[in-house]
């Protein structure tokens, strides 16, 4: 096998395979779930827990190009981001606009 | 396609172009930034967000190989992550089926499942006629989809363009979009409950269970107890004559 296919071979193995499984079991039990029963409260709230593990993963552990922001900064990115969203009336566009200035901000003043 | 479908595929497309879509895009630029660190072909990129579609099991993946990790440790890291994809899927469906629906085309209503289409699906189809939800699904779907793919595309051409700084930002989206949305998603005590308790607990996973383990470790036993306090003031209320229900 070539060494140019690699690269795709690993989406597909290590990328694709891994998270269509779940996708597919989901849908295929989902197909006869009760979205009013007990079972279905509890999968939907253990998806809103897995989803917010995930995002303080993302904040408390992040990529290597977010290392050089402090756990603080990146904190209060997200936290002013959430609060200002609320004060703009649920503005999801204002939220991210403001985190995202404060993330951009402390990582060009504590970058390299 | 007849006129409701028409009508809700294009409302579906027409929602996602107004803000979800792009959101979810600039992040994507910021994973075609990190195929391109990791030396693989800009068509493997696109790829990965067209099959994975899902930016966090990018971020896994390629930061892993990135790292000189095997790839089959890799796959195990990206496996994990993409457990919460299972409560995810399985909860959208009631929204989702029809009758006489084809196995083939509930795969294939599967496949975008990601944090960003179940958010905003779980806001906009429960109130919806039922036969609109799946064209309208499908249309913001797609339409997130297509941008995405082209996002990675440009994020792998750019990197080098961008200052180090705008990049952080870049990848920074994801973590503050998922934040809002999921604060503005919240329908009931229970997901207020498993926002927080999500997030507070996943330090201590890691510490007692490793970082291999601890999103999932940390999300079961969060979503666990915020369903059980849940639950248990839902009994308390439901005791109450004039106690209106929850949704």
């Amino acid at each position: 096998m070539s060494d140019a296919l690699w690269p795709y071979l690993i989406v597909i193995l290590a990328g694709f395979l891994p998270n269509e499984a779940f996708r597919v079991a989901g849908a295929l039990l989902g197909r006869r779930v009760n979205e009013r029963s007990e079972f279905f409260t509890w999968i939907r709230i253990v998806a809103v827990a897995l989803l917010a593990a995930v995002v303080s993963k993302l904040i408390l552990a992040p990529p290597a190009i977010l290392a050089a922001v402090p756990l603080w900064l990146r904190l209060a990115s997200v936290g002013l981001g959430l609060g200002s969203a609320y004060v703009a009336r649920r503005s999801l566009l204002v939220g991210i606009l403001v985190g995202e200035a404060v993330l951009i901000t402390g990582a060009w003043y504590y970058g390299p | 396609m007849n006129v409701i479908t028409r009508r809700y595929a294009l409302a579906g497309a027409r929602s996602a172009l107004v803000l979800p879509a792009w959101i979810i895009g600039f992040s994507f630029l910021g994973v075609g930034s990190l195929v391109r660190d990791v030396g693989h072909p800009i068509g493997a990129a696109m790829l990965s967000t067209l099959m994975i579609y899902a930016a966090p099991a990018q971020l896994i993946l390629y930061t892993a190989l990135a790292n000189g990790g095997s790839v089959v440790a890799a796959a195990i890291a990206v496996a994990f992550s993409a457990i919460r994809l299972f409560p995810m899927t399985l909860s959208l469906m009631p929204y989702l089926r029809r009758p006489n629906q084809s196995t083939a085309e509930l795969v294939l209503l599967a496949h975008p499942v990601a944090a960003t289409i179940w958010i905003e699906s779980m806001r906009r189809l429960p109130p919806m006629e039922q036969a609109g939800r799946v064209p309208y699904y499908a249309g913001f779907a797609i339409t997130c989809t297509t941008i995405c793919v082209t996002m990675t595309g440009i994020g792998y051409a750019l990197v080098g363009a961008l200052p180090v700084a705008l990049a952080a930002g870049l990848v920074f989206i994801i973590p503050i979009y998922f934040t809002i949305a999921m604060a503005f998603g919240a329908m009931r005590l229970g997901d207020w409950l498993a926002i927080g308790l999500g997030m507070a607990l996943l330090p201590v996973a890691t510490w007692a269970v490793t970082s291999d383990y601890d999103i999932l470790a940390g999300g079961l036993v969060a979503g666990t107890i915020a369903y059980g306090i849940d639950r248990f003031r839902r009994r308390r209320t439901e005791r109450v004559p004039s106690g209106s229900s929850d949704v």
